[in-house]
């Protein structure tokens, strides 16, 4: 029964690390209205920022991780200026080329600057283990569904609230219609993409201590993240945020209980089954994020 | 007879009726209008006819076949010919292309004939281009015959949508606001070429917001508002339905 | 005169070899390889550039089709001792099969989502090729794959292997060439850009995009089977996503949807590597770069460059036969 527990406590951390990177993919695409293969890259700079700050210079873990994290948003706010705007009028082939060919871009300058080595990065929380009742779990564990559900919150004051949140729902429903009401379109699809790659590190920050970081991981994690949009019903962030949970724990019981080999595969068998029975996705095609 | 007939048509889009239980006939010959105001349901409903939206409930039925849910290309094979509201056209292909591509699903099927280019195939592709081209010259787009569609004004590009919709001679064609978006002399072009069809015994039916267009060409007007049919009959006794002008006007 | 041409051109190239054993000895045997790879290439991405030039589906699947025909071929030439002129045909109707069975699903899916989860298969495909050890030997790859034979002919000297690749790449081309011309190409070419008014033609696009997805496919297994029985090896390894993003910059580089300027861009994106000598790594980066660069710059390619040029003359009407 403990082996089972654990078996959900990991499906838990998985979910949120996927829950996070899905909601950064499901906001540019309700925002922009595209998808961007080289997402699952952000995690991956995201990660080996935070080994930098952390491993290499030495800063506490939360200052390491807030460093991670700014220096993704300025990341992902470049990238919008420099490729996303270029491409954000051309067709969706020109936009999956292009974000594709980033994608393998960056990867291999990870694999050029940083070696194909995965970077180990244990933190003290990723060391000390929590016993509850026989269940045994590393305390970063905690640390990541805490902090996941504490940022999805956040995230909802923000597109309640906010003005710069509410500009961003608003373009996700009409986007002509923000141009002429004053909206500066622009300026919310460059933030969006600050906040998602933002997003993405954070993730990183929470989860290398567990996962380790090496220069593929990115591609399935994109995969998988893209998978939970899917699932949860395109540009929907709450149901990106649900399939994630789902396919998390999906993934990390075929893991345990079918075979640890094949568990990647899980997230594209759950996307390809959910979509040939519905395809607008578990929770339908709501409009607007 | 009636060449084409919805019984009960109804379509919802996310809590929406856009079409609700729409009964109408055309017969055979006929030129019918279809209006209403804006958001009253005439083009989804012509895309529930045409195969390009699976209706909620009721039927669609063309000469006799039930074709209710049937995919858009297959009810046009069967002799229903359409035109899209935005005009649309293969902007890479010449105008003459356009128009063969419309015609070859109703070609020789034999592969093996076709690749050995038989002296039957040859004939058959040859006939097309000369039906192609006298099309072309009916609408006046003969002189730009190789031009790609791409480059055309978009009131050429509608003739060229009319010419192409005509050219595997279809019995019934869909008409979606051909007086649209495009100058005076271009709608009295399309007002006879309308009514040449009609001359040479084809069905008719068209959506459209141009009143005179309307009323001067139609046998028969049917109105639609909020998705009901609310009235239909010769274009004078509907002009003067006070359910017509309330739905125009009263609001 | 044009067939004169023609003949000409052929006769040089079937005389390579021997051309290049004359005016550059001690390099026949590598500029044979990057010939070889050069022919194998320029077939697949011919193949690739059916299914997302022609039909306009972008799939990112192919690199698995080609796996799958490399396996099959790989496992019942050195498994089951089946002859290479067995073992080819088993290849391409492997792939086949699985692409049938796959586009089923995934055509009902829509631009971005289709393209994902073709790469989630492709993706799949190399997990399983990979952890499957029992069947595909997973890492430790399939070796001793025994060299062709045809019509009594051992094909095992550089020389005979260029010939095949040869006679492969001119096959795939006419075959490229026949389903792009005429009523074939017109319904393809039609499913691509209007898949409204393609229905309104009469035209079925499931069932186009399907026939070129399958043929597509197909022949990449065929390029498969015929890479392994030149390499003699087969690691998963070779079934990444690296492979749709260097069949991606071939044929963009060159010029999707054109006969010529695909196997341009196989040839200058096969041959420019061997020539410059570059880390694979370095080689991605500079292939990523150069992808985003032509995408978003000159979608058309280096063909487009020069059309626009006016160095190729001017551009007949796309695909009439008329």
């Amino acid at each position: 029964m403990s082996d089972l527990l654990e078996q959900l406590v990991h499906g838990l951390t998985l979910g949120s690390l996927y829950a996070m990177v899905a909601t950064g993919l499901a906001l540019m695409f309700g925002v922009v209205r595209l998808i961007n293969f080289a997402h699952g890259e952000f995690y991956m700079l995201g990660g080996y920022a935070f080994w930098y700050a952390y491993a290499e210079l030495g800063l506490p873990y939360p200052v390491a991780g807030l460093a991670a994290v700014a220096a993704m948003a300025l990341f992902g706010l470049a990238y919008e200026r420099g490729v996303i705007r270029t491409i954000l009028a051309r067709t969706w082939h020109v936009q999956l080329i292009a974000t594709l060919a980033t994608s393998i871009t960056l990867t291999n300058l990870a694999i050029i600057v940083f070696g194909t080595q995965p970077k180990e990065v244990p933190t003290r929380l990723s060391a000390a283990i929590l016993d509850v009742g026989g269940v045994r779990m590393a305390w970063q564990r905690l640390l990541v569904l805490v902090a996941a559900v504490a940022i999805f919150a956040g995230l909802e004051w923000f597109v309640a609230h906010a003005k710069l949140g509410k500009a961003m729902r608003a373009m996700s429903q009409n986007r002509e219609a923000c141009a002429v009401v004053g909206v500066d379109v622009q300026q919310v699809a460059l933030a969006t993409f600050g906040i998602s790659a933002g997003l993405a590190a954070a993730a990183a920050a929470l989860v290398s201590p567990l996962f380790n970081i090496f220069p593929d991981v990115g591609a399935l994690l994109t995969l998988k993240a893209f998978a939970a949009v899917i699932v949860g019903g395109f540009g929907y962030v709450r149901g990106a945020i649900a399939a994630a949970f789902l396919i998390g724990i999906a993934e990390s019981l075929a893991a345990g209980y079918v075979s640890y080999a094949y568990k990647d595969a899980i997230a594209f068998v759950v996307m390809v089954a959910v979509l040939l029975v519905r395809p607008q996705g578990l929770f339908g095609r709501r409009i607007g994020i | 007879m009636a060449l084409f007939e919805t019984r009960g048509l109804t379509k919802r889009f996310l809590g929406v009726t856009a079409v609700d239980a729409v009964d109408l006939s055309v017969e055979a010959g006929e030129l019918v209008s279809l209006i209403g105001p804006n958001g009253s349901g005439k083009t989804t409903l012509f895309n529930c006819v045409t195969g390009y939206l699976p209706p909620d409930g009721g039927r669609v039925i063309v000469r006799d076949r039930d074709v209710t849910g049937v995919a858009a290309h297959r009810i046009a094979r069967l002799g229903v010919g359409r035109t899209f509201q935005l005009v649309s056209v293969f902007p890479r292909l010449s105008a003459l292309e356009n128009l063969l591509t419309f015609l070859q699903q109703h070609q020789e099927e034999n592969v093996f004939a076709r690749l050995v280019r038989a002296p039957r195939v040859r004939r058959l592709e040859a006939a097309a281009v000369e039906r192609a081209r006298s099309l072309l010259d009916s609408v006046g787009l003969g002189a730009r015959a190789n031009a790609p569609a791409g480059t055309l004004s978009y009131g050429q590009r509608k003739l060229l949508a009319f010419a192409a919709a005509l050219m595997p001679d279809p019995d019934l064609l869909l008409l979606d606001e051909p007086a649209a978006a495009v100058n005076p002399t271009m709608i009295e072009q399309m007002k006879t070429q309308i009514r040449a069809l009609h001359r040479q015994g084809k069905t008719v039916l068209l959506v459209e917001h141009n009143m005179d267009v309307v009323m001067d060409i139609s046998q028969r007007v049917i109105v639609l508002d909020h998705g009901q049919k609310i009235a239909e009959g010769p274009p004078d006794v509907v002009r003067r339905d006070p359910k017509v002008v309330e739905a125009y006007f009263g609001r | 005169m044009r067939a004169a041409r023609w003949v000409l051109a052929s006769a040089l190239l079937v005389a390579v070899p021997w051309i290049v054993a004359a005016a550059l000895p001690g390099q026949q045997r590598y500029i044979l390889h990057v010939l070889i790879f050069t022919a194998l290439y320029g077939a697949l991405a011919l193949s690739y550039d059916l299914v997302v030039g022609h039909v306009g589906s972008l799939s990112l699947a192919h690199p698995a089709f080609f796996g799958l025909g490399a396996y099959a071929a790989a496992l019942l030439a050195t498994e089951a001792g089946w002859p290479f002129v067995v073992a080819l045909p088993a290849g391409v109707a492997a792939a086949a099969v699985v692409a049938l069975a796959v586009g089923v699903p995934m055509f009902r899916l829509t631009e971005h989502s289709f393209a994902m989860g073709t790469l989630g298969f492709a993706i799949v495909t190399q997990i399983v090729a990979t952890n499957w050890v029992d069947f595909t030997h997973g890492p430790l790859c399939v070796t001793g794959i025994p060299k062709p034979q045809v019509a009594g002919l051992r094909i095992a000297t550089l020389p005979a292997f260029y010939w095949l690749g040869l006679a492969t790449l001119a096959l795939v081309a006419v075959l490229y060439r026949g389903l792009t011309t005429f009523r074939l190409g017109r319904a393809f070419h039609a499913v691509r850009d209007n898949e409204t008014l393609a229905a309104a033609a009469s035209i079925d696009p499931l069932k186009y995009r399907m026939l070129a997805f399958v043929i597509g496919g197909a022949v990449a297994g065929g390029v498969g089977a015929l890479y392994v029985s030149y390499v003699g090896v087969l690691c998963p390894g070779e079934l990444t996503v690296s492979l749709s993003v260097n069949l991606l910059v071939m044929i963009f580089l060159g010029g999707v949807g054109s006969l010529r300027g695909v196997v341009v861009g196989a040839a200058a994106f096969t041959a420019l590597p061997e020539v410059l000598r570059m880390a694979p790594t370095w080689r991605m980066v500079i292939y990523g770069l150069l992808l985003l660069l032509i995408v978003i710059r000159a979608p058309d390619g280096l063909e487009g460059l020069l059309r626009r040029g006016g160095a190729l003359g001017r551009r007949r009407p796309s695909s009439s036969g008329a």
